[in-house]
């Protein structure tokens, strides 16, 4: 039975769709990254998925509970980290866990141990009586995940986690999301950046609200590309380039050659 | 739609621990940025010492208390209406940037996140309410400090009140700049229109009152004197006493003023009901506030 199942979800906003019969299913501990250009309707999802937003059509289940039926039984199950930080810049990293902890209704006997093992895992114990307001982005971006994962979700959710960051902070992140999946987390997340989402099991393409691409990246270069050099890129940039093709033209002219070689 | 659950579902040891938790974090992020605390100090000063011995220099005394002595309720009451409304409007700048949504997509119930935030915010409303009650004994008011077990919770549901009706209207506004043209469309006239700054009856500039000693002072107001020769009679304009008394401020400003100064001028039934009411209000307005908040 899969973790996540999706199921036509659809969104619109003031008449203009955003998310289009999204329908995708990823098991337990599987990764899953979404990818797309800006306005794809990537965030859109996620947002149904974590019941921030209502669908018009459409059903998420996730460990067989329906999110609109069963939202608090959906939010014991999943981690959730957003595009923008959620922290509070005038807590300490270690109070910011604990409060996460609470909202999830961990067990206060258990609640110092899993900090600890967060502060440990994030690598903030040193810092974990500081202000939040004073760490890095990217100490900033480890305490969240370490948050969203404080409860031991099934799934979790992340928006462009490694947003903002310096190379060396997106890697060390990446690393942890790693060991996140090790650990058998499942996890989904959007990315602008191509080499994470190749790390995932399976990816998916979106464009203009819908799905264009689901499979692994194998599967999909295998499906889509029309040269044997094709870069996963260079299909990604094919695929989802309908409406700024001059655009691409301009910025990658050798590109659209090899294509249309 | 409110669901039932919402305002039936039991509260047990954990909710009471997560409400605990996101009153102290309401708490926390007021101690750890001080400068809210200026409004509310600023405003005092300048009601109560600048306008207050200002005005009190021509109205001399109301009732026997001098202008300061009289407007200190009223002040209180405006810091209070002015943090509650910031506080409920602080949920705009948390939905979008702060651990809002972060709080919103965890599995805690409606229930208990109506309790955190209204119970941690009418908290930081209520020191700074309290915050004229610091200039008291500079301005010559003195009242038996038992009262504050009753002066502190009065101002703690008018707090509650209306920070969940705030909540309601912070909702549905698209950004903090309206907090401005909202506070001042809806401060103002409640705080003007509570007898805040006019007494609704009674004998005003009068003189020599204020200068017998006071136990006699006392004395004489359990008899009801409250000026001894001079001044005029205060007659309100009928529709403006009407809107005086069907304006709920007027009620928890009047309680406070009887706890403080021991002068009232309206109904005490109808202000105790007034003081069961607003929170009640202000739970449901919450309550519909979060949930149109959680589903989006």
């Amino acid at each position: 039975m899969p973790l996540l199942s999706c199921e036509n979800l659809t969104k619109s906003f003031s008449g203009k769709v955003a998310v289009k019969s999204l329908s995708f299913s990823m098991m337990s501990g599987e990764s899953v990254a979404l990818i797309g250009p800006n306005g794809a309707g990537k965030s859109t999802a996620l947002s149904m998925l974590t019941g921030l937003l209502r669908p018009d059509h459409g059903c998420a289940v996730i460990d067989g509970y329906n999110a609109a039926e069963n939202p608090k039984e959906i939010r014991k199950r999943i981690g959730v980290l957003f595009q923008e930080y959620t922290l509070d810049e005038h807590m300490s990293a270690k109070r910011t866990l604990e409060l996460h902890a609470a909202l999830y209704g961990v067990r206060r006997r258990e609640v110092p141990s899993l900090v600890s093992e967060a502060l440990q895992w994030s690598e903030l114990e040193a810092v974990k009586h500081q202000k939040v307001g004073t760490l890095s982005g990217g100490m900033k971006r480890r305490l969240e995940i370490a948050r969203a994962a404080l409860h031991k979700p099934s799934l979790l959710i992340l928006d462009e986690p490694t947003l903002g960051l310096d190379p060396k902070s997106r890697i060390d992140l990446w690393d942890r999301i790693e060991t996140l999946k090790m650990k058998g987390t499942a996890v989904l997340l959007t990315t602008h950046i191509l080499r994470e989402a190749e790390s995932c099991e399976r990816i998916g393409i979106l464009s203009e609200g819908e799905i264009i691409a689901f499979g692994t990246k194998n599967s999909i270069l295998a499906e889509y590309s029309k040269h044997p050099n094709e870069s996963f890129q260079d299909v990604f940039l094919y695929l989802t380039r309908q409406n700024d093709s001059d655009e691409i033209k301009t910025r990658f002219p050798k590109l659209i050659r090899t294509k249309s070689a | 739609m409110i669901r039932g659950s919402a305002f039936f579902a039991p509260v047990d040891g954990a909710t009471i621990h997560v409400v605990r938790i996101l009153w102290m974090r309401e708490v926390l992020v007021f101690l750890s940025d001080r400068s809210q605390l200026l409004g509310a100090l600023s405003r005092t000063f300048l009601w109560l010492i600048i306008l207050g011995f200002g005005l009190g220099a021509t109205l001399r005394e109301i009732e026997g208390y001098t202008y300061s002595q009289y407007i200190l309720p009223g002040v209180m009451v405006l810091n209070i209406l002015f943090a509650s409304l910031q506080s409920a409007f602080g949920i705009i700048a948390d939905r979008k940037f702060g651990i809002f949504r972060q709080v919103m997509v965890s599995p805690t119930s409606s229930l208990t996140l109506t309790l955190g935030k209204l119970s941690g915010a009418a908290t930081v409303s209520l020191i700074h309410g309290a915050v004229p009650l610091l200039f008291a004994p500079i301005i010559g008011i003195s009242f038996p400090l038992e009262n504050l077990l009753l002066i502190l919770p009065v101002m703690f549901l008018l707090s509650f009140g209306i920070t969940g009706i705030g909540l309601i209207i912070a909702v549905r506004v698209r950004g903090f700049l309206s907090f401005g043209a909202i506070s001042n469309g809806l401060i103002q006239p409640l705080y003007f229109l509570s007898g805040a700054i006019f007494p609704l009856k009674g004998i005003v500039g009068g003189i020599g009152f204020l200068d017998i000693p006071g136990t006699l002072r006392d004395e004489l107001r359990n008899h009801g004197v409250y000026a001894i020769s001079g001044g005029w009679i205060v007659e309100l304009p009928y529709w403006l006493e009407v809107i005086v008394k069907a304006n709920p401020i007027s009620y928890f400003l009047d309680i406070l003023r009887q706890l403080i100064l021991n002068f009232s001028q309206l109904n005490q039934e109808v202000a105790v009901y007034c003081c069961l009411f607003a929170p009640c209000l202000g739970w449901i307005c919450a309550s519909i506030a979060l949930g149109v908040v959680r589903r989006g």
